[in-house]
């Protein structure tokens, strides 16, 4: 019985076998199989730092050095419209890679590369007209292999296209509605072009962290703009820095006034047991540092505190250890507390202030090597990264911070979620890691 | 890592292939690299300890340890012997120990480990964890990169 079976499966092989003439690499999008001829495909592998290249079409996910030949990389998702699936950060994306007529090279990024599936050729069906996520004309035919259909996709039509008729990729709703709303339309192309020039010029990535301030400070951009008789849109990096002025939180590249020390001294917890330790990122020329330092030493006079201060540019924070000020740029109560001593050249800050903070030279992209932290100060510098390390960055502060630390992010910046609790005092947003 | 260790290694670098290997020098940007990086080919490594914990990696191509070290002996030579080896070894040793004596006088103290040479094609130096500062050298018989990675001992 065993052998005849198998006799009858090796003959079904065989016979399969003999037939297969047609190869394709499969793939999943947007929960469904495609399959690309084999002989489209140069090779596979997986990526994820694409080089960005401002201005071009909203599918291409960047450029990639393939062995020293840079090679255009399209997100296909996108680029249909699919939903895309959401991928971790520094998570790989899978990459197919075609070589096309005239030797044209190009990167395909789909959900996940599944195997290498041979067929017989006469099994293709031709695409049914009620294909409606991707566009009829780019299928080249369907094919059904165990219980799994395969839309085989004619590349060559999909990339021979040229980027003026990419319109007809959408699916055909999307161009009606399009009709009746367009004014609307114009003032989000408007905006989106707001929140890429942002990007471009001044590397401000707009997220769930500042979207709301974007939006807002749009609104008063329009009209601030309609009354200058200037475009909405951003020209060059003076229009994105003034669009961002308002950003910043208050003393910026200052010593803090006397209100919001007030306010940080009531979100400084009760002295603690050992270190007080406060993680101070992209702290400048220290104006932060210093004046965190000079709170922290008028809140705990007994207790031993560490400031760990960083800053990926060079110039500003080697001026720090040795900051010289002014005397009418020194609020009153740090001389009131005997934190600034006055010499011939400027004011300087104390050696007990200075020995409590570490000034580093650091990329915060890089390993965060740090102690425990009760607080960590960070007003105004997840924005300038992009989206996944912004979210790598709120893990990392998160894993940094003992139960209970105070997290405090930019005036304008705001974090939802859980295992954060807010905070509001004064001009201060804070935010408490829950135990949970 | 902290700002106050930058300056010692940039100085003791340039005084030092300055003084024993003349000619144009210029600083390259300074800039920080996580975990692992290529090498050139020549690599002298020197450890740190004390306050601190790291190594100090100095690292060029054969050409140019072989023109550096011709230069230092005073003599043209063809290959890269051990009397070549040694030379490199002193010069990684000298600039160390010079950027240490500065941290020194700064209040910081480090000790050094014998320099270790390690050579040969497509090398690359991984620091867990620690990030690196890299100081680059051009000099007229190559370039010359000073890859300084210290942590604080926690």
């Amino acid at each position: 019985m065993d052998t005849a079976v198998n006799q009858t499966v090796l003959e079904e092989a065989g016979d399969l076998q003999q037939k297969i003439d047609f190869k394709m690499v499969t793939f999943r999008l947007g929960g469904k199989d495609y399959g690309i001829d084999i002989m489209k495909v140069k090779e596979i592998l997986k990526g994820n730092k694409f080089t960005f290249v401002p201005n071009t079409l909203p599918y291409v996910a960047g450029v990639y050095n393939l062995r020293g030949d840079i090679i255009p990389i399209i997100d296909l998702r996108k680029m249909f419209y699919l939903p895309g699936d959401v991928k971790k950060h520094k998570a790989q994306e899978e990459v197919i890679i075609l070589r096309l007529a005239d030797d044209l090279i190009l990167g395909i990024i789909v959900d996940s590369i599944s195997k290498v599936q041979g067929i017989v050729s006469d099994t293709i069906q031709p695409p049914h007209p009620l294909f409606g996520d991707i566009n009829i004309k780019y299928i080249a035919g369907v094919v059904e292999y165990e219980k799994h259909l395969f839309i085989i996709l004619d590349v060559e039509r999909i990339f021979s296209e040229t980027a003026e008729s990419f319109e007809q990729i959408q699916p055909t709703g999307e161009k009606e509605k399009k009709g009746i709303i367009k004014k609307a339309a114009a003032r989000e192309a408007d905006y989106n072009f707001v929140v890429e020039t942002l990007r471009t010029f001044k590397s401000f990535y707009v997220s769930d962290l500042n979207r709301k301030w974007v939006e807002n400070r749009f609104k008063e951009w329009r009209t601030f703009r309609e009354d200058e008789n200037k475009p909405i849109q951003l020209a060059d990096p003076e229009d994105a820095g003034q669009y961002l002025e308002k950003y910043f939180s208050p003393y910026t590249n200052m010593l803090w006034g006397a209100d919001y020390k007030e306010n940080l001294l009531k979100l400084m917890p009760d002295p603690p047991e050992g270190m007080f330790n406060v993680w101070n990122p992209g702290c400048g020329r220290g104006f932060e540092s210093y004046s965190i330092a000079s709170i922290a030493r008028i809140k705990y006079p007994e207790s031993p505190f560490k400031i760990w201060s960083s800053d990926n540019d060079l110039l500003s924070i080697s001026a720090a250890p040795n900051l010289q000020l002014d005397r009418n740029e020194i609020p009153d109560y740090f001389f009131k507390a005997q934190l600034i001593v006055e010499q011939d050249k400027g004011c300087k800050f104390i050696d007990a202030i200075k020995a409590n903070i570490i000034y580093e030279y650091h990329d915060l992209t890089h390993n965060n090597e740090l102690p425990k932290l009760d607080m960590i100060i960070a007003r105004d510098i997840l924005s300038f990264f992009d989206l996944s390390l912004q979210d790598h960055l709120l893990t990392d502060f998160r894993e940094h911070l003992k139960d209970g630390g105070i997290l405090i992010l930019g005036i304008n910046e705001e974090i939802s979620g859980h295992g954060w609790y807010r905070l509001e005092q004064g001009n201060i947003i804070a935010y408490k890691k829950d135990k949970t | 890592m902290r700002v106050e260790y930058i300056n010692p290694f940039v100085e003791s670098a340039f005084n030092v292939l300055k003084e024993v290997v003349g000619g144009e020098l210029t600083r390259g940007d300074l800039y920080l690299k996580s975990t692992t990086h290529p090498v050139l080919g020549i690599t002298v490594i020197v450890g740190l300890a004390g306050d601190v914990e790291g190594s100090v990696i100095i690292d060029m191509s054969e050409e140019t340890a072989l023109a550096i070290a011709s230069v230092m002996n005073g003599e043209e030579l063809s290959d890269f012997d051990d009397l070549g080896k040694a030379t490199i070894s002193e010069l990684a040793n000298m600039i160390t120990a010079q950027a240490v004596t500065k941290l020194y006088d700064l209040g910081f103290k480090f000790d050094l480990t014998p320099p270790a040479m390690i050579t040969g094609q497509n090398l690359e130096v991984s620091n867990a964890g620690v990030e690196t500062l890299i100081v680059p050298v051009d000099m007229p018989q190559g370039k010359i990169e000073i890859n300084v990675a210290i942590r604080e001992r926690g």
